[in-house]
């Protein structure tokens, strides 16, 4: 193993492959994600863009290759055991808790953070410290004076927010964004570019996108992936000049 | 007041009918109601909170009175003990259950504890005869020897049994509201992102499960020893059905809909027993029409006609 690509990766995976019967979603995938950059994850709808992110999170079963977040191996872990070793995410349908607060939405996520095992001998609501965070990460989303309203009613620009917010609860190093502009109106679409911008200080993040402009605009490395493999990597520009890239998918575009 | 404490003082109304029509004919069905209470409350902590739809509850409400009964009459334990014991052990037959359902969900949750809890209906009526009596079961469970008060006497018993139905109430009101409950909440909303935040779904659904066993073995040790006598048709899969009703008929998810659903039950099987052989049928009907008119229960429908009549009242 190259020990200095091991120093520098946060997230590291290694010729992973997700396979469903005979067809392989994501196959002969390899990268390094170094600390503190905003990777951008592009490729037509099929390419296996969610099947890696699931395979990074957990949700997907590996049927070859190795995962390692902070040089710990993680492959095999169950997603929950990623979250607290430090790894976020996001999903491309919103999912929240519909039926509850933004408060209660955002409570959750801090208690499933601080507290292994959830304390059964007190209400919820004499522990000061997950109010705080559910109160901090509230205004840091932009959704200040939101608390009392139902999840479910909020917009789908503050849903999407909303969902960021959980994640960034669980204090990650690494957050996986699964398309969080999708479905989010032209004039909020600044508002949520910004709240990616903010929440990506410090930390890495890989950002599936179709919004070319933005995609190109935020990130500091693009990765192109096409027929489950990835077809090319490196920042924008570069990108924007590969054929390859071209051809299968910006080409389409066009 | 709002809903919940009107709900409250229904339920507080039922529970208190011996203390305020005494000497009245209602003991025995006020104490079963207790009994079942505290049965359909550890219920819902798994139905109604965490979302899960046991079938298979009727083996550690059987296990716990067969516990109880073995322990007090055969091993010669005093009842405290023995009955602590039946919560125990259905806690403990929950967990082994808990470890082979909860790889599933839905359905295929539910057809599992059913077939789980009828190999111990099956075992007990049969391999297991020399100590369960098969399925003649064991008649003169005892109640409890304490400070010299008769518990024989159904009027004293009746205060036992509220002290441990108040405790259990207490008890699940308490994990509602905690963090273990709000966490059961969102597994049953979404059981994905309770995953993703960071939350053992699996762990903390055998911890409910397990608690819910040990509300189910304490109820059958109580009502083994309220009706003297322990048979395998506690164990048998229709007992799993009756808190089922017991639960949906007054309320899943609400502290107090269960005891209502249950007070509803047991005076309807006392009152139309009585009438006629086709009672658990027309208790049937009732219920289809129940679930359908009001799917959030009796509970429900007393909120929202609460909140129609008293809109200012509002919780």
């Amino acid at each position: 193993m190259n020990a200095i690509a091991e120093k520098n990766s946060i997230l590291r995976c290694e010729d992973i492959e997700v396979s469903y019967g005979a067809f392989k979603a994501v196959s002969n995938v390899s990268y390094d994600f170094k600390p503190g950059l905003l990777y951008g994850l592009i490729g037509p709808n099929g390419a296996g863009k969610t099947t890696l992110m699931n395979a990074l999170s957990g949700r997907a079963k590996l049927s070859k290759g190795r995962v390692f977040l902070n040089d710990q191996e993680i492959t095999g872990k169950s997603p929950h055991a990623r979250t607290w070793a430090g790894l976020g995410r996001s999903f491309q349908i919103t999912q929240i808790f519909a039926e509850m607060t933004v408060f209660e939405n955002l409570r959750l996520a801090a208690q499933a953070h601080r507290f292994r095992l959830q304390p059964f001998w007190r209400p919820v609501g004499k522990f000061k410290e997950i109010a705080n965070d559910a109160e901090r990460v509230l205004s840091e989303i932009g959704l200040e004076g939101f608390g009392h309203v139902n999840a479910g009613s909020l917009s789908h620009g503050d849903q999407r927010a909303l969902e960021i917010g959980l994640a960034l609860l669980s204090e990650p190093k690494v957050l996986l964004l699964d398309e969080p502009l999708a479905g989010v109106g032209h004039d909020v679409v600044e508002t949520a570019v910004e709240l990616i911008r903010k929440v990506s200080q410090g930390r890495t993040v890989l950002l599936i996108e179709h919004n070319m402009d933005v995609v190109m605009e935020i990130s500091d490395e693009i990765i192109v992936m096409l027929a489950g493999e990835v077809l090319a990597s490196g920042e924008a520009e570069t990108i924007k000049r590969d054929p390859r890239v071209r051809t299968a998918y910006l080409g389409e575009e066009e | 007041m709002n809903a919940q404490r009107f709900l409250a003082l229904i339920v507080a109304i039922i529970i208190s009918v011996p203390l305020l029509f005494p000497g009245g004919h209602n003991i025995g069905l006020v104490n079963a109601i207790l009994i079942w209470s505290i049965f359909a409350i550890g219920f819902d902590l798994v139905f109604g909170i965490a979302g899960m739809l046991s079938f298979g509850h009727a083996a550690f409400f059987g296990v716990g009175a067969y516990t109880l009964s073995l322990l007090t009459m055969r091993m010669g334990w005093d009842f405290l003990p023995a009955l602590g014991a039946a919560g125990v052990i259905g806690g403990a037959l929950a967990l082994v259950f808990s470890y082979f359902a909860i790889r599933v969900s839905g359905l295929f949750f539910a057809l599992l504890t059913l077939a789980l809890s009828q190999l111990i209906y099956i075992m007990a009526g049969t391999k297991l005869r020399m100590l369960t009596g098969g399925v003649d079961g064991i008649a003169g469970v005892p109640r409890p020897d304490l400070f010299g008060i008769d518990f024989y006497d159904d009027g004293n018993y009746y205060f036992f049994l509220l002290a441990l139905f108040v405790l259990a109430l207490l008890i699940s009101g308490l994990i509602r509201i905690s963090p273990l409950g709000q966490a059961l909440k969102a597994i049953k909303s979404n059981e994905v992102r309770a995953e993703q935040i960071g939350f053992n779904v699996q762990r903390l659904q055998r911890s409910v499960f397990t608690i819910s066993g040990i509300y189910a073995g304490v109820s059958g040790g109580l009502l083994a020893s309220l009706i003297f006598y322990v048979g395998p048709q506690m164990l048998h899969w229709s007992t799993s059905g009756d808190v089922v009703i017991m639960v949906l008929l007054g309320g899943m998810g609400s502290l107090f809909g269960p005891i209502l659903g249950v007070a509803i039950f047991e005076i309807m099987r006392e009152w139309l027993s009585m009438q006629t052989s086709h009672w658990y049928g027309i208790l049937g009907l009732v219920f289809i029409i129940c679930t359908i008119g009001m799917p959030k229960g009796i509970a429900g429908l007393i909120i929202q006609l609460w909140d129609r009549i008293m809109p200012g009242g509002k919780s």
